[in-house]
C-alpha cells in the first residue's frame, strides 16, 4: 500500500467519521484544520483507523502524532510490521 | 474491562417503567396505548417503546459495570420482535473491541426474552471521561 492510498482512505474514514464531505487532508493537516477535529471525534477517528487497518496504536504513540502525514506514516510503519 | 469480557442482566418492563417512559416523554401512538390498534397489526398486545430498551442499557453502562468513569461514544440498536408489558428480558453484553490508545471499548449487546426470542442488538462504543 502506497502512502497515496493510505492518505486517501484515512481521507475517506475522516469524511465518514466527521460527517464532512468537503474534507481533503494533506500530509500537513492537523486538528485546528478540520473545525470537526475535537477530543471526541479524535477518538472515533483512532478507533475507526485501528479497525479499518486492522492495525493498533499505543497512546503513547498517539500523543506523538504531529500531523496526519506522521499520522500515515505510522499507520504504514504498523502494516509493514503486521 | 478485557476483550472477551462478558456480562449479563435481566430487566422487567413493568407498568412503572411503561407509564413512566409515556409521561416523562408523551409518546402515546396508538401502537403503544391502544390494544385493538396494535392486535389489528398483528401484534399480541401494545407494544412497549423500543427506547425503553436504551434506558436499560443506559443503567447498565451507568451502574453495572466495573468501571464508574464512563461515557457513551456511541451505540446502534436494532430491533427485531417487539416487547410486551411485564416481558422479561435477558440482556447479554460482550466486550468485543479493546482500543487502549484512547481508552475506548466496544460492547457488543443483545435483549432477548426468556422463550429465546431475540428482541434488539446492537453495539456500544464506551470511553472513559478524562479531565
Amino acid at each position: 500500500m502506497t502512502d497515496a492510498d493510505v492518505l486517501k482512505q484515512v481521507n475517506e474514514i475522516f469524511i465518514d467519521v466527521l460527517d464532512n464531505e468537503s474534507i481533503v487532508l494533506k500530509r500537513e493537516t492537523v486538528a485546528k484544520d478540520v473545525e470537526e477535529w475535537d477530543s471526541l471525534t479524535h477518538i472515533q477517528l483512532i478507533v475507526t483507523v485501528e479497525k479499518h487497518f486492522k492495525i493498533k496504536f499505543t497512546a503513547a504513540e498517539i500523543l506523538k502524532f504531529r500531523d496526519v502525514g506522521h499520522f500515515c506514516d505510522e499507520i504504514i510503519r504498523k502494516l509493514g510490521a503486521s | 474491562m478485557n476483550l472477551g469480557d462478558e456480562f449479563s442482566r435481566e430487566f422487567v418492563i413493568t407498568r412503572k417503567i411503561y407509564d413512566g417512559f409515556r409521561e416523562l416523554f408523551n409518546d402515546n401512538n396508538p401502537l403503544h396505548v391502544d390494544l385493538e390498534f396494535a392486535r389489528a397489526r398483528g401484534f399480541g398486545g401494545v407494544v412497549m417503546h423500543g427506547n425503553i430498551l436504551n434506558g436499560f442499557l443506559s443503567y447498565f453502562i451507568g451502574e453495572c459495570l466495573p468501571d464508574k468513569n464512563v461515557i457513551i461514544h456511541s451505540q446502534e440498536i436494532k430491533y427485531y420482535n417487539p416487547a410486551y408489558l411485564d416481558d422479561k428480558l435477558i440482556f447479554t453484553a460482550k466486550v468485543v473491541g479493546v482500543f487502549e490508545s484512547v481508552g475506548a471499548v466496544e460492547i457488543k449487546f443483545c435483549f432477548e426474552k426468556e422463550s429465546g426470542v431475540k428482541v434488539a442488538k446492537g453495539m456500544i462504543q464506551i470511553g472513559r471521561k478524562t479531565v
